[in-house]
């Protein structure tokens, strides 16, 4: 079955990049815009030029057209065919591959009702609103058996309930389909709801590849973590379960109540942007609201970071130059800080 | 004069041009005289001589423009710069220099190997389709190159990714999806051999129920001081352009690129 292996693939933006994507894996390329996301993908597709040596399954695919490596790949813009219908999209591929009519019916059938698309077969491309033109283009991607798949940015035209539906939808589907899979987002929680790993790849070069909680706990490098919103990552002390789905963490002096059911937590990731900042005492219930003390304030364009020393942690906050000035903020300023309680993530023993 | 307005008048002022020009020649219309010469086996054989070379050139300039127009359209290479210029030769040359060119060239040694091994062209209704390709397949490159630059690359990798070779893509995708183009492109082509006169008395002649297409005979007629014989002759002839440029208009259900 498909192993991808990527040895040190340089060309375009792509420098000296070397990754191994294993059988039935879906992995998640995150990078900022640049970096060379697209272009590793287009390397695997056979579309662009490139140094190094592209393997599946061991064999060599360096010189291998587009068209006999057998990748599924959903574009970006994903370029439905205007001039033949939803069936004949989707048909296309096992057409140009000589399958039987019985076998091109019989797979249609299985993947229109698979993405729920049963209803759309006699449409045009132009009369689809834009989740289901995600659907079809998926759809047209693997019909024709491909063991590869590879998907640019696959929830990009839909808003964020759906992608969020429609991310689950397809992580399923592709591990029911038994495809080994890469894709590019943008968005880090999105790569975290279908991937097994996450390759973060910066200026053309890959960071870190890792789970998900890998990379938010243990960021390889600076640029990662750079890039992750640098997190604040708190180790547990003691963990204590205050009823049904809800427990209590101690980091040193801070105790962070968040919603649970496992056994035990080891780390919490707190990211900067999910910290408030108050001069005053913000009002509503104390949960997971903490007084502190500037240390340090970080100013960056639009924004200010500030670390603020709290029950013997120190937390990098994020928040908007506006909102820094109206406040007066300096070091040493006494101040409150509000945790956001959904937006923990936790690193299990 | 608001801009919409000053847009519209300019338009209809171009109409009023050509629409008056073409009423002027109803001031020498005779119509005993026009049925007469549309009835005459001189007139039936060049319409016939001029649907017929203008249809094989158009055939022809088509099948050989595709291609052409597809490697400009979606490849780099060496020396494309020069044959984009070398296109717009027709353009910028007069016909009967084109025409001067292709018998000076038949007058070289390579010129009269192809004359006397191959295909006799001097002179012969195979120098009216040469005249009329050479003088329209350039223009035929450019309309189809136009029409496939409009669709977008992306097409043809999707379906290489799904196992079309470069052929099938072009056969199956791009092909189709500028079909109207080429159509649209092919008419064109074919409406400018039909009036092509410069090449085509230069290469073929003007030799009676032989190589006499309708633009000849209508020179033939004015060089002749037959006024009334040349408006019959200029009518059958708008007649033909206009019917089938509008007969394609109504096929093709889209406006041509004109």
């Amino acid at each position: 079955m498909p192993v991808i292996e990527l040895r040190n693939i340089t060309g375009q933006v792509l420098n000296d990049v070397s990754l191994t994507v294993e059988d039935n894996e879906i992995l998640a390329l995150v990078g900022p815009n640049g970096a060379g996301k697209t272009t590793l993908l287009n390397v695997i597709a056979g579309l662009t030029e490139y140094r190094g040596e592209v393997l599946f399954d061991g064999r060599n695919m360096n010189g291998v057209p587009p068209h006999r490596r057998s990748v599924g790949y959903l574009f970006q813009d994903l370029a439905l065919f205007p001039h033949i219908s939803v069936a004949d999209n989707i048909a296309y591929g096992l057409k140009v591959r000589g399958y039987p009519r019985s076998t091109i019916e019989k797979r249609v059938d299985e993947l229109t009702e698979a993405l729920h698309i049963g209803k759309l077969k006699d449409r045009f491309s132009y009369n689809l609103s834009g989740g289901e033109k995600q659907r079809v283009a998926i759809a047209r991607a693997i019909a024709p058996f491909q063991k590869i798949l590879l998907l640019d940015e696959p929830t990009a035209s839909l808003d964020a309930q759906t992608a969020k539906y429609f991310r689950s939808e397809l992580s399923a589907l592709l591990r029911r389909l038994e495809i080994t899979t890469v894709f590019v987002i943008h968005d880090l929680l999105g790569a975290e709801e279908m991937a097994d790993r996450i390759a973060i790849i910066h200026r053309g070069c890959i960071e870190q590849v890792a789970a998900p909680k890998d990379v938010f706990f243990h960021p390889g490098t600076r640029v990662v973590s750079e890039f992750i919103g640098m997190p604040n990552i708190l180790d547990c002390d003691e963990c204590t379960i205050l009823s049904t789905g809800l427990v209590e963490v101690r980091s040193g002096n801070m105790r962070v109540i968040l919603p649970y059911e496992g056994n035990a937590i080891r780390k919490l990731a707190i990211s900067p942007h999910d910290i408030y900042i108050s001069d005053v005492k913000p009002p509503g219930p104390a949960l997971n609201r903490y007084k502190g003390t500037i240390t340090e304030i970080i100013s960056m364009r639009t924004l200010v970071r500030a670390k603020v020393m709290v029950d013997g942690n120190e937390l990098l906050a994020e928040l908007s130059r506006e909102s820094f000035d109206e406040m007066k903020l300096d070091v040493g300023s006494n101040v409150f800080i509000i945790i956001k309680l959904r937006r923990l993530r936790y690193f299990e023993v | 004069m608001t801009f919409r307005k000053l847009s519209i008048t300019v338009s209809f002022a171009v109409f009023a041009l050509y629409g008056g020009l073409i009423l002027s020649l109803f001031y020498f219309y005779d119509g005993v005289l026009f049925f007469d010469t549309l009835r005459s086996s001189r007139t039936l054989f060049s319409i016939r001589l001029s649907l017929f070379t203008a249809t094989v050139s158009t055939a022809i300039a088509v099948l050989v423009a595709i291609p052409s127009a597809y490697a400009l359209s979606r490849f780099r290479f060496f020396g494309r710069q020069i044959i984009d210029t070398i296109l717009e030769l027709p353009m910028i040359i007069s016909p009967v220099a084109l025409g001067a060119v292709v018998l000076v060239f038949f007058n070289t040694p390579a010129g009269v190997l192809v004359q006397e091994h191959g295909i006799r062209f001097v002179f012969t209704v195979y120098g009216i389709f040469l005249a009329q390709f050479i003088t329209t397949v350039g223009i035929a490159i450019r309309l189809i190159k136009a029409a496939m630059d409009e669709i977008p690359v992306r097409y043809e990798e999707v379906a290489r990714t799904l196992g079309a070779s470069p052929a099938r893509a072009f056969m199956t995708v791009t092909l189709p999806l500028c079909k109207r183009g080429i159509i649209a492109s092919s008419i064109l082509t074919w409406a400018k051999a039909l009036g092509e006169f410069g090449a085509t008395i230069t290469i073929a002649g003007s030799v009676a129920m032989k190589t006499e297409t309708i633009p000849v005979a209508i020179f033939m007629r004015l060089a002749s001081a037959d006024v009334e014989g040349t408006v019959v002759l200029v009518l059958i002839l708008i007649g033909i352009g206009l019917g089938i440029l509008y007969g394609a208009r109504l096929l093709t259900g889209k406006a041509l690129p004109v």
